[in-house]
């Protein structure tokens, strides 16, 4: 047995471990210094696809992005570009300059962390203290009917 | 002479625990900084009594130590997150804020990561243990924690293993690593890793009843019953109080197709069992009915148990015992009936949280919809699905009612001809029996043949003691053995993926 299986007994639950989603939840992080607390989903796709270059401070927007073949790409494909791959990698190859691709979800954070006006997606369980979080359509992630949400 | 001899007695034994837990305020264990050498102690005794998962023992060596010292932060934080008592948990967690500022550093991070969780605020929560897990890489107690919290709290497999991984890299005897570690590698269907982790497990404390209850718990959900039995025998033989193992006998038998073997199991089980065990064990009881077809007879024993739930005020349970009754109804009017009872007692006054009440409830309306659905009473459906969402609102951080509403809009999703929106539901209650079917034909209907392909052999393998389980998986069974029977007559298929 494990400790959750005795503790939700104890709890007057019925033991149904596993029962709850494990659909992959991305946050949207910026760095500290950005003072942008909140998107639209719209916002935040025009952002995504180059078609918004500035912060409103008026800093330029730097996206972070992994391989497009992680999970997390995946999701934010499918979410927010609505694009095949070969059409993804396109848009990325005439952005070059908008746009750092890391090998890592760490590399990830860290250059979220010390690049100003720096934008990336991350798993919401990797978030750090040193980035902010961005609301999407007025929500955060885990808050129910959040927007970037895939499995 | 007595008391005298204890008095001296108490405080040399203190000191003695004192001694003992400062030597292991190591590189490897928390930062814990009551000055009170009973609260140290009986915190680090409370620690070690959960990671054997003697849980009441560990509670009460929580309460102890922060009765020694009301000003022990860390104290306040660790009780509340374990305690199952509602109003302790508020209590706990107020205090712990209250007394934060003598905190130290490492500490500070576990009570804005454990008090921002109870509030629901899982942002800051998942930052602070982030921090504290980047900081403190060597505190076993810290990530063994965190590890917990992802599985139990967040249902996290994966994340969660990695953690138990690295707490057996700090400490390879680190023996509740292994059990949690061996069921994040069975939730995720990897049993070669289970097995192996659980075999560690037996080795580091083969005195304990638990790892052969794990073991045994494992092969079960690996299909491998007679596996099952013999450890879960082996259990009992350890420590025949040990009910659990009894328990599983009951289960194990019923998922072999023995019902009349597995109600004298869960008789035996049921006798021994906290009140809270007799009902929930009932339900599972109960449930043995149905999967011999025997619905009169299923009938009796839930409206039994709903009847003894009652008698308990465990409101919820006694809903959930007609709402399992509605799920094998033939009749449309006989499963809304007992719907509206489950409702009606849930919406009565009770003492048990009303969270509890709320997800009870949940459950409950997901259940209508389906019915009305099935039935074609979409009037009804989009009704309780109103209903729903205006519970979900009310109750947004609860991942239980969420589960429940993403299960409705799923089915009214598939009613609809939504399949892709069907599939994206779903897909968020993947472990539900009664979705995962749903969400095969969601999945087929979207042009998804591989994922449906996928889930159909994951459904055909559960084995849970549960009521969707019971209605569900056999006759999907047939299905599917019946499909893979017809693909594998026909190898020239390009198409074949069986």
């Amino acid at each position: 047995m494990s400790l959750g299986s005795r503790i939700c007994v104890l709890l007057l639950l019925a033991v149904s471990l596993g029962a709850s989603s494990q659909a992959k939840q991305l946050a949207v992080i910026v760095d500290k210094t950005n003072n942008t607390g909140s998107m639209s989903a719209t916002e935040l796709t025009k952002v995504f696809k180059f078609d918004s270059h500035k912060w409103p401070d008026g800093r330029p927007v730097i996206l972070v992005l992994r391989d497009p073949s992680t999970p997390e790409m995946q999701t934010a494909i499918q979410k927010l570009y609505h694009m095949q791959p070969d059409e993804f990698k396109a848009l990325l190859a005439a952005h070059q300059s908008g746009v750092i691709m890391v090998r890592s979800e760490e590399e990830l954070l860290k250059s979220v962390e010390s690049i100003p006006g720096a934008v990336g997606l991350v798993d919401v369980y990797s978030i750090n203290g040193r980035v902010n979080v961005l609301k999407v359509d007025g929500k955060l992630p885990l808050e129910q009917g959040y927007y970037l949400k895939g499995n | 002479m007595g008391s005298s001899k204890l008095r001296i007695l108490i405080p040399a034994l203190f000191a003695f625990f004192a001694f003992q837990a400062l030597a292991h305020d190591s590189p490897t264990g928390m930062h814990i900084s009551t000055k009170s050498p009973q609260a140290h102690a009986f915190f680090e005794k409370g620690m070690a009594k959960m990671e054997m998962l003697h849980i009441q023992d560990g509670l009460e060596n929580f309460r102890r130590s922060v009765k020694a010292d009301p000003q022990f932060a860390l104290g306040h934080i660790i009780l509340m997150f374990f305690s199952q008592d509602p109003t302790e948990q508020v209590a706990e967690r107020d205090k712990a804020l209250a007394t934060r500022a003598s905190a130290d550093p490492e500490e500070k991070l576990i009570i804005d990561w454990l008090a921002n969780s109870s509030q629901s605020h899982s942002i800051p929560a998942i930052q602070a243990m982030n921090e504290a897990l980047e900081k403190y890489p060597h505190d076993k107690h810290l990530y063994w924690l965190a590890g917990w919290w992802l599985l139990v709290d967040h249902n996290q497999s994966q994340r969660a293993v990695a953690i138990f991984e690295h707490v057996m890299q700090i400490d390879p005897r680190f023996a509740d690593a292994y059990n949690e570690a061996a069921y994040c590698y069975a939730r995720m269907g990897d049993f070669d890793k289970a097995f192996a982790d659980i075999k560690r497990y037996t080795e580091l404390v083969p005195n304990e009843p638990n790892p052969q209850d794990t073991f045994a718990e494992i092969s079960r959900m690996a299909g491998r019953f007679e596996d099952a039995l013999t450890h879960y025998r082996m259990s009992l033989k350890i420590d025949p109080t040990f009910n659990e193992s009894q328990l599983g006998l009951g289960d194990t038998y019923a998922l072999m197709g023995q019902q009349d073997r597995a109600r004298a199991e869960y008789a035996k089980a049921i006798t021994a069992g906290s009140p809270v065990q007799k009902v929930t064990w009932g339900l599972q009881s109960a449930a043995t009915y149905v999967r011999e077809g025997n619905l009169a007879s299923a009938d009796k024993a839930f409206s039994g148990v709903a009847d003894q739930a009652r008698a308990k005020d465990f409101a919820n349970l006694e809903a959930e015992a007609y709402r399992s009754m509605s799920l094998y109804q033939l009749e449309g009017a006989a499963s809304l009936s007992l719907l509206a009872k489950a409702e009606a007692v849930l919406k009565e006054e009770h003492k048990i949280p009303q969270s509890l009440l709320n997800e009870e409830l949940a459950s409950v309306l997901r259940t209508r919809v389906e019915r009305a659905l099935h039935d074609g009473n979409k009037e009804l459906a989009a009704a309780t699905f109103k209903q729903l969402q205006a519970l979900a609102e009310a109750n947004g951080a609860d991942g239980l009612i969420e589960t429940s509403l993403h299960g409705a809009t799923g089915a009214a999703a598939l009613a609809d001809g939504n399949f892709a929106d069907a599939v994206n539901n779903f897909e968020e209650d993947e472990s539900n029996a009664i979705s995962m079917r749903s969400l095969i034909t969601a999945y087929e209907k979207n042009g998804q043949q591989g994922n449906a392909h996928r889930l159909s052999a994951k459904l055909a393998a559960l084995n849970v003691p549960f009521i969707e389980q019971a209605i569900v998986v056999p006759e999907f069974r047939k299905q599917w053995a019946s499909q893979v029977a017809a693909a594998k007559a026909r190898p020239w298929d390009s198409h074949n993926k069986y």
